[in-house]
């Protein structure tokens, strides 16, 4: 018997075709040319970090969502440019430069992280409001850190070849964001932490009771958040040369869009990173469709708005499912006569 | 009814294809295209911009001129339009930065495939072919606080708004004006720098703080387009119109009311649709291989006569004379 594939997948696969055919056709091919192809592939990964962070917190379930993500984004940024560029001079260690700036980034994202896990599970605090604090908080170290003003983090040759650099044609800012969805997608599907994690977005009592560390997996979960928050960090970095405390501020929204969109269970338990990575492919197509056709931005925000209330009801009355069970039943009857193999 | 209800699909299958095929012929045509990339879309200033660049549009038939903007103010949406821009390969960018740190990057990356850059209101904009000033910073600011100080009567607590402390220009006009104040020893500058976010209503919030934190205050020096507005409101509102000053940068129409009550006692502008003409105008030079000369004339109100020197990059700083300071008695000269 065939496996049933799962519609969402198939949904995201397809509105990635349309949308690029649809552009290609309208804009005589120019959005298809490889520039263009190289140009969306390097703007993707920095919000698709951000999304899969807010996909982790979802999944842990009990109202598990991850709004400080970009904040935290930014001071990683701030605080490992200012830090590293004290004790490490660009110019004559550029490899040396790029590699601290990359690890203490990180660092800071997983410290960040564990300051949201350690809130979330040992104080019992509501992962939206927990969030929402810990994203001013972590913006307003960045405004002091900073004064206020953007951080140039220097010229290292090797970091700006991980933000402008291409191996085979391929950005190597979107390679590393494959890595890391491969990477985090195969711990969430086969290690035993992603499946106690699914577990217990499912149902926290039973978890509960089966005996599950949720304090750990809870910290150990919003960690991984801010891990990917800093890598975040690192790319913005590498690509812009600054780092800003408000940089990304609208980032938030379309992060729990991609995540919402790729049929990650707001209420825990259910998330697949194939369909979070053709999300993000997906809005990012659409959006630099938009700035192609020269469509107002203010469209652009309602689309998304909209788009966020679509997925969030069809998820809700399992929209999908349903369509394709219809599509399914009418290719039956189309199948059902079968012709018979003497006629011609 | 059968052939009405046939005929349905076909229709729109036909108008599909019209739209289609007018977007395609549209994209098709082989005119030079500037793309105007503004700070934010939807307000005043830029709308007022907008009209500009139409207007270039409409008296020059051999380019495709238009204007683009985010719908929120951030830095980083402002650089995905132009990301996006730049794969299109539009023939000239004329931008007006969020903040010209974060555009560097992509602006190198426009310049290397070739696109013409021009920027406005960035004179440290390493990654341009030319900046735009409407007028020297520091003169600017030195005459919005000259303004503000003879309304104060040279004495009494002041303070100052920036759009956001990446806004190079804010700062330097509001730099600018605390240095000319510090010639009066009457005047104290105090809660410098308030970060409005060029939000009328975020200015409000912010105003009516400080007017809570510091009764005695006397004036007020603003730098983006819209905060004149939100700081006016809180000092009418408060009863103060004509007590407390309030000088910065404003669009007549929007202030009218305001200017009126006298909760705004003066604003400074440089009309953004000639900054847009300016932009424009600059970049078919450029396109056109012409040369910027010292003293040159764009052809532009306020930008007969511009210094062209070398900017902090490659390319040239254009500097014009395009400043207006307006109060009750003037505005209505300039009503856009």
């Amino acid at each position: 018997m065939k496996p049933k594939a799962d519609p969402q997948l198939v949904f995201l696969v397809g509105i990635n075709l349309l949308v690029m055919l649809c552009a290609g056709v309208l804009s005589k091919g120019a959005f298809i040319d490889p520039y263009n192809l190289q140009s969306m592939a390097s703007q993707l990964p920095e919000l698709g970090l951000l999304a899969i962070g807010v996909m982790l917190a979802m999944s842990s379930g009990n109202g598990g969502i991850d709004l400080s993500g970009i904040a935290l984004a930014n001071l990683s940024g701030v605080f490992s440019a200012i830090l590293v560029a004290k004790f490490i001079s660009v110019d004559s260690a550029p490899m040396l430069f790029t590699i601290a700036f990359a690890v203490t980034a990180v660092c800071v994202g997983v410290v960040g992280g564990v300051v949201n896990g350690l809130l979330i599970a040992r104080l019992g605090l509501t992962p939206i409001l927990c969030t929402l604090g810990t994203q001013l908080l972590f913006t307003g170290i960045a405004v002091v850190l900073s004064g206020g003003a953007s951080v140039r983090v220097g010229a290292a040759q090797p970091l700006m070849e991980l933000g402008n650099g291409l191996l085979l044609g391929v950005p190597l800012s979107f390679l590393l964001f494959c890595a890391v969805s491969l990477g985090i997608g195969g711990v969430l599907k086969f290690s035993p932490y992603g499946i106690r994690l699914f577990l217990m977005g499912t149902n926290p009592k039973a978890a509960r009771y089966a005996g599950f560390a949720q304090a750990r997996l809870l910290v150990t979960t919003y960690a991984l958040c801010g891990a990917v928050a800093g890598l975040a960090g690192v790319l913005i970095a590498s690509r812009n040369v600054n780092v800003k405390w408000d940089y990304g501020q609208s980032y938030l929204l379309i992060a729990i869009l991609i995540t919402v969109m790729a049929g990650v269970k707001p209420e825990g338990g259910y998330g697949r990173m194939v369909c979070l990575f053709l999300s993000t492919t997906a809005l990012q197509l659409l959006s630099s469709m938009l700035n192609f056709m020269q469509v107002s931005n203010f469209f652009r925000d309602f689309a998304w708005g909209a788009l966020l209330m679509i997925f969030l009801a069809s998820g809700r009355y399992a929209l999908f499912d349903k369509a394709t069970d219809k599509l399914r039943f009418y290719l039956s009857l189309v199948r059902s006569p079968p012709v018979p193999k003497s006629h011609p | 009814m059968e052939t009405e209800l046939k005929a349905k699909p076909t229709t729109i299958a036909v108008a599909a294809l019209l739209i289609t095929a007018s977007v395609g012929v549209l994209n098709a045509q082989d005119k030079p295209v500037i793309s105007t990339v503004v700070k934010i879309s939807g307000i005043p200033w830029f709308n007022r911009m907008e009209v500009g660049v139409k207007e270039y549009a409409a008296a020059t038939p051999t380019v495709t001129a238009s204007q683009s903007g985010p719908a929120t103010a951030d830095a980083a949406q402002q650089l995905k339009i132009i990301e996006d821009l730049v794969a299109r390969k539009v023939s000239a960018l004329a931008v007006v930065p969020m903040d010209p740190a974060v555009i560097e990057g992509v602006l190198k990356r426009a310049m290397d495939r070739g696109i013409v850059v021009v920027t406005h209101e960035a004179d440290n904009q390493k990654n341009t072919n030319a900046n735009i000033e409407a007028f020297d910073n520091a003169a600017y600011g030195v005459a919005l606080n000259e303004k503000l100080s003879s309304c104060m009567g040279q004495k009494g607590k002041w303070t100052s708004f920036v759009g956001s402390l990446g806004s190079r220009t804010h700062l330097q006009w509001v730099d600018a004006g605390a240095a000319n104040a510090k010639k009066y020893a009457g005047m104290t500058l105090v809660d410098a720098k308030n970060e409005s976010f060029d939000d009328a209503n975020k200015t409000y919030e912010k105003a009516k703080e400080i007017l809570r934190k510091h009764p005695d205050i006397r004036g007020f020096q603003s730098s983006a387009g819209n905060d004149v507005i939100g700081i006016g409101r809180a000092v009418e509102e408060a009863g103060l119109a004509g007590k407390v000053c309030v000088v910065g940068t404003g669009l007549p129409t929007p202030s009218a009311k305001l200017i009126e009550s006298g909760a705004i006692t003066a604003i400074g502008f440089w009309d953004p649709k000639d900054a847009g003409l300016a932009m424009n105008k600059t970049a078919k030079l450029l396109l056109d291989k012409q040369p910027l000369t010292d003293g040159m004339s764009l052809g532009v109100k306020g930008y007969e006569k511009v210094s062209v020197t070398k900017g902090p990059g490659q390319g040239f700083l254009l500097v014009g004379n395009a400043m207006v300071i307006a109060d009750k008695s003037t505005y209505k000269n300039f009503l856009f």
